[in-house]
């Protein structure tokens, strides 16, 4: 996983997984990284090709995290079509800003 | 009066639907296409029916039996490849022999479903749910005395339970025993075939949920086909394994092992020894870790 700060952006890149193996390192990570003030969060899941619920609980962490914050934008950006399916599936999809591939 | 049923046998574009049996008996609206065909043709007066199955004859064949259930004489032949329709008529009937039904139901390919040809079912997923939708009026058939259409394109099968607090939206089909829980709605273009269960507050739109399967609570299935935890858009021909049962899972109860599974059970004791060596040399990333069966977009 790689995480970048790109002056207000942070963006988060480089996810192979997001599973009970490794979601709670990624929330960890992300959110020692949350920049205090407002700012744009990028996650980037262009090479993410499995999550399950683990996961997905870590994105939600993330939004409510974000969410807390005035001001601060979340967006997914290049889900691949089967994380897709999963955030419609769990009805996930509504909370995020998804940027297509 | 005869006639030649030929079984779609391999679908390029629909591998999901024939995972776990041949194409002609994938399910649609409670029965196996091949069904739906038998009972077409004898109500049109066919009495012997020859079904041509090159794929996984003998379930094609433990399906059917011998053919009473519609009052026909019943034969599935087992051909190495499918036929083409000129092909069957050169191979199976005699030219010039009388008593067969007349054209086109002397000899028909199974690649859509009786009455609805220009609706082809294996050119696409979204064929496939294009084709079930239209078929949902006509497969109440005379046979079909355990269905009834509750309220006008709601149809509800026998020892369905749906719950008064659960929404049914036209038009929707709810197979045999299936469970729609306080909350859920279902419909509009949904079809739950028999057995599955629709959980509390789950949403099924424009999506066909196959036998056996589990949506879980407050998921949201729109423009999907869903069976067991496979979980295809039929709108993108996306696919994925869904990984947690509490989402969705097939109730199925676990296939009978086959005959010669069941004879290498006994040698167990030795296999325990053997397969951890067995393991070591042949490890390999297990197949369940993907999500994606198509190739990367």
């Amino acid at each position: 996983m790689k995480i970048e700060i790109q002056g207000e952006c942070l963006r988060i890149s480089e996810i192979q997984e997001l599973t009970a193996v490794n979601s709670a390192q990624f929330r960890q990570q992300v959110n020692a990284a949350l920049p205090g003030s407002p700012a744009t969060i990028e996650i980037d899941l262009a090479q993410t090709r499995f999550v399950d619920s683990s996961g997905l609980g870590a994105l939600f962490a993330i939004y409510r995290a974000t969410a807390q914050r005035d001001g601060m934008i979340l967006r997914l950006l290049n889900p691949r079509p089967e994380v897709e399916q999963l955030l419609e599936l769990t009805q996930m999809r509504q909370l995020f800003d998804i940027m297509p591939r | 009066m005869k006639a030649l049923l030929i079984c779609p046998a391999i679908r390029p574009a629909v591998p999901q639907l024939s995972e776990d049996g041949p194409l002609a008996l994938a399910p649609i609206l409670g029965e196996g296409i091949v069904s739906h065909w038998i009972e077409h043709l004898a109500l049109l007066g066919a009495r012997e029916v020859r079904v041509i199955a090159a794929d996984r004859a003998s379930l094609v064949r433990a399906a059917l039996g011998d053919g009473a259930r519609w009052g026909v004489r019943l034969e599935v032949l087992a051909p190495t490849v499918e036929p083409t329709v000129a092909e069957a008529t050169a191979r199976y009937r005699t030219a010039g022999e009388a008593g067969w039904l007349p054209a086109p139901h002397d000899v028909v390919l199974m690649n859509h479903l009786p009455g609805c040809a220009g609706l082809p079912l294996f050119e696409s997923y979204a064929t496939w749910f294009a084709a079930l939708l239209a078929w949902m009026p006509r497969a109440l058939t005379p046979a079909r005395v355990r269905m009834t259409e509750i309220r006008p394109g709601i149809w509800v099968g026998r020892h369905a339970h749906v719950s008064p607090q659960a929404e049914l939206i036209a038009p929707c089909w709810i197979g045999d025993q299936v469970f729609v829980e306080p909350g859920a709605v279902v419909g509009p273009g949904a079809i739950i075939e028999n057995r599955s269960v629709i959980e509390d507050e789950a949403r099924v739109t424009q999506s066909w949920i196959g036998p056996d399967t589990f949506v879980g609570p407050m998921t949201a299935l729109a423009s999907s086909l869903a069976w067991g935890s496979s979980l295809t858009n039929w709108r993108t021909d996306s696919s994925l394994q869904v990984p947690d049962p509490f989402l969705m899972c097939s109730l199925a109860p676990p296939a009978a092992p086959a005959p010669e599974e069941s004879a290498r059970a006994g040698w167990a004791p030795a296999a325990a020894v053997i397969s951890p060596l067995k393991w070591l040399g042949s490890w390999r990333e297990p197949a369940h870790r993907t999500q994606n069966s198509n190739p990367p977009a």
